[in-house]
């Protein structure tokens, strides 16, 4: 078990009050699982994913715990969970393209943060080449500054640096949205070469994009509106997903060959609610075409089918259904 | 003025005009193309020479000065000769000599009010951009209180008590009330800068505060600060100038200031005794003259927008 967040809750201090962008999360991710975490704008997952290493200044732990390899991470104080970054937890940021500084070589950059980390630069160098080399990055690559590379290589070289203590989760950020197509399959190629070679032992992949998720992904999250809404393995998740929000937000993807007056592309009508003083009750409720009387009280995330957790009042019924069918087939 | 310091790629992407320029640029090194730059910009050449000029006659003036700069060596109101290059004072001292021993002072009170000023406002703003918030605040407000001190009373009152002060006191003195600009500066640049992605990408890294300062956010306005620097280092000479004239200078050495204030004293303007304030006057003019048109120049070479290839 590498990675348990239990009941975590992340909120923004507004003047208005709390924005709780992350209200209570229970997930676990094994060992060697990449898991795909998706939902639209706004919905929480960067804030899940970056509240994992990071908490910004206007970022608060409201509650619930987080274990990494059995050991509680200290998320909500910055300066106890320094020694867990980049050596425990190490993040390639949704920027990671203007993350380098254009001031410095990008070995000197490393060395800053490995220093910073009290690991000597001359003890990984050689580990370092190799993993430039397998990235498919030049080998003068430590001797150049930020600006000589081209997008893709700056984030590859991104994506080399935060990897290089060997990190035992890894969140990576949108690191694909801003990449061409080609570039993309690399980069996603690269994420899953990371966690075969164990340089990283597991991996939250945030992404709106569940294209890339297919390709990647072991098991696939969505969250809608700070909570979550559907877990379970990629496969599970794109073919027969149990959430309506799943499956609108599957349905509203375009398909290639497919043209606008054929099947005009369908969105989720609607947007979702404010995280300020969220209403009661299923979140997706205003937008679900299925909702009835009982999503007024909040749907749990239940474990409705083995490995599959869906926090949705209709589909816990359509199972349950099923499955009453099932043992009524099964009786005579 | 400049903030981004994107060195230069440029220089060998033109081989045509690299060829016939002046300057030899070897292809990939990026020091030389630096220099390449700096000496085909006539600004910085210009300004640099001049100040190189009086930088050297600062230093090795002393020593060859022909006469003493406080000694009466001749008769009073000497015209310019051969003798004596810039004619004697009112008390038959050399001019001349005098100019020469005073650059020195000059130069180190620029010098001194440029550090000092440039190491508080450093240090402030650093602070107030990087923490925020209440920390930001007190030091915005100790700021602003140092903006309304009158300098030049402070300086009354406290050389009122102080028996002698020299160029020493005299230097800091200025850094200690010409840092709030630079502080201010700072402090909005830290704000931009602090919230760029590779700061965040270190912050999130694990790297503390102060090395976030020192290696991502400093170097990338190393060279505002640099001429943030040349910039003080000229406005304190200045200000040491008319602190002089004021007689508030130094006590214990002669400076460009004091000999305009000992003129105007012994009514060098009415007896017709203009070499005696002209030169001072001149030569001041021409070393912050220098400093500022090889500022603009600095800009140009630092700053890939305002470059002429």
């Amino acid at each position: 078990m590498s990675l348990r967040v239990e009941d975590l809750r992340v909120a923004y201090r507004a003047r208005r009050g709390e924005i709780r962008a992350v209200d209570g999360v229970t997930f676990s991710i094994a060992d060697g699982e990449i898991m795909g975490l998706a939902g639209e704008s706004g919905c929480g997952k960067s804030t899940l994913g970056n509240s994992l290493i990071f908490l910004e200044e206007r970022m608060k732990h409201v509650g619930g715990e987080v274990y990494l390899d059995g050991k509680l991470l200290p998320i909500g104080d910055n300066r106890a969970m320094g020694q867990f970054r980049l050596r425990e937890v190490s993040i390639i940021p949704q920027y990671a393209m203007s993350a380098l500084n254009p001031t410095r070589k990008i070995g000197r950059i490393i060395s800053d943060l490995l220093k910073s980390r009290g690991v000597r630069y001359a003890s990984v160098l050689e580990e370092l080449e190799r993993r430039v080399a397998l990235v498919g990055l030049p080998p003068g690559l430590l001797d150049k500054y930020s600006f000589e590379l081209s997008g893709g290589m700056r984030q590859r070289a991104t994506m080399v640096m935060s990897t290089v203590l060997n990190p035992s989760l890894l969140v990576a950020d949108e690191v694909t949205s801003a990449l061409d197509v080609s570039t993309q399959k690399a980069v996603a190629e690269m994420l899953t070469e990371f966690r075969d070679r164990q340089f990283v032992k597991s991996m939250i992949v945030i992404t709106h994009d569940l294209s890339v998720l297919a390709q990647i992904a072991d098991t696939i999250m969505v969250m809608y509106a700070g909570k979550l809404a559907e877990k379970a393995d990629a496969a599970t998740v794109i073919d027969e997903p149990l959430h309506p929000y799943t499956q609108l937000l599957l349905a509203s993807l375009p398909e290639v060959g497919i043209r606008y007056d054929e099947a005009p592309l369908v969105g989720i009508p609607g947007r979702p609610p404010s995280l300020l003083n969220p209403p009661a009750g299923c979140r997706f409720r205003d937008r679900c075409p299925f909702a009835f009387d009982k999503c007024s009280q909040e749907p749990p995330f239940l474990e409705l089918q083995p490995g599959h957790h869906v926090a949705c009042w209709k589909a816990a019924q359509d199972v349950g259904q099923k499955a009453a069918k099932q043992v009524q087939g099964a009786a005579p | 003025m400049s903030v981004g310091t994107t060195p230069p790629t440029t220089a060998g992407t033109e081989p045509g005009r690299v060829a016939t320029a002046a300057v030899a640029v070897p292809v990939g090194s990026r020091r030389w193309e630096f220099m390449y730059f700096a000496l085909r910009n006539k600004k910085l050449v210009l300004g640099l020479g001049i100040e190189v000029v009086f930088v050297l006659a600062a230093i090795f003036g002393p020593l060859v000065a022909p006469y003493s700069a406080a000694k009466f060596v001749a008769q009073p109101n000497l015209h310019p000769s051969l003798k004596h290059l810039l004619g004697t004072t009112y008390f038959g001292e050399d001019v001349f000599s005098q100019v020469l021993f005073a650059l020195r002072d000059s130069y180190l009170v620029g010098f001194l009010g440029a550090a000092c000023a440039a190491l508080i406002g450093l240090v402030i703003g650093f602070t107030a951009g990087w923490r925020g918030g209440v920390v930001d605040e007190v030091l915005q407000m100790f700021t602003n209180i140092v903006v309304m001190m009158p300098a030049l009373v402070l300086l009354i009152v406290i050389g009122a008590y102080l028996k002698q002060h020299s160029a020493f006191f005299e230097g800091c003195f200025i850094g200690v009330t010409t840092w709030p600009w630079v502080a201010r500066a700072v402090r909005a640049q830290t704000f931009t800068l602090r919230s760029r992605d590779f700061v965040d990408l270190s912050r999130m890294s694990g790297k503390r505060g102060p090395s976030i300062v020192i290696k991502d956010i400093a170097p990338n306005m190393a060279s505002y600060l640099f001429l943030v620097f040349v910039l003080l280092f000229g406005s304190s000479m200045l200000i040491a100038v008319s602190y002089d004239f004021l007689g508030l200078g130094p006590t214990n050495s002669i400076s460009l200031g004091d000999m305009m204030f000992n003129s105007q004293q012994w009514s060098a303007l009415v007896l017709h005794v203009w070499w005696w304030f002209i030169p001072p006057g001149a030569v001041m003019t021409l070393m912050v003259a220098a400093l500022l048109i090889a500022n603009v120049g600095l800009d140009e070479v630092f700053n890939p927008k305002l470059r002429e290839m």
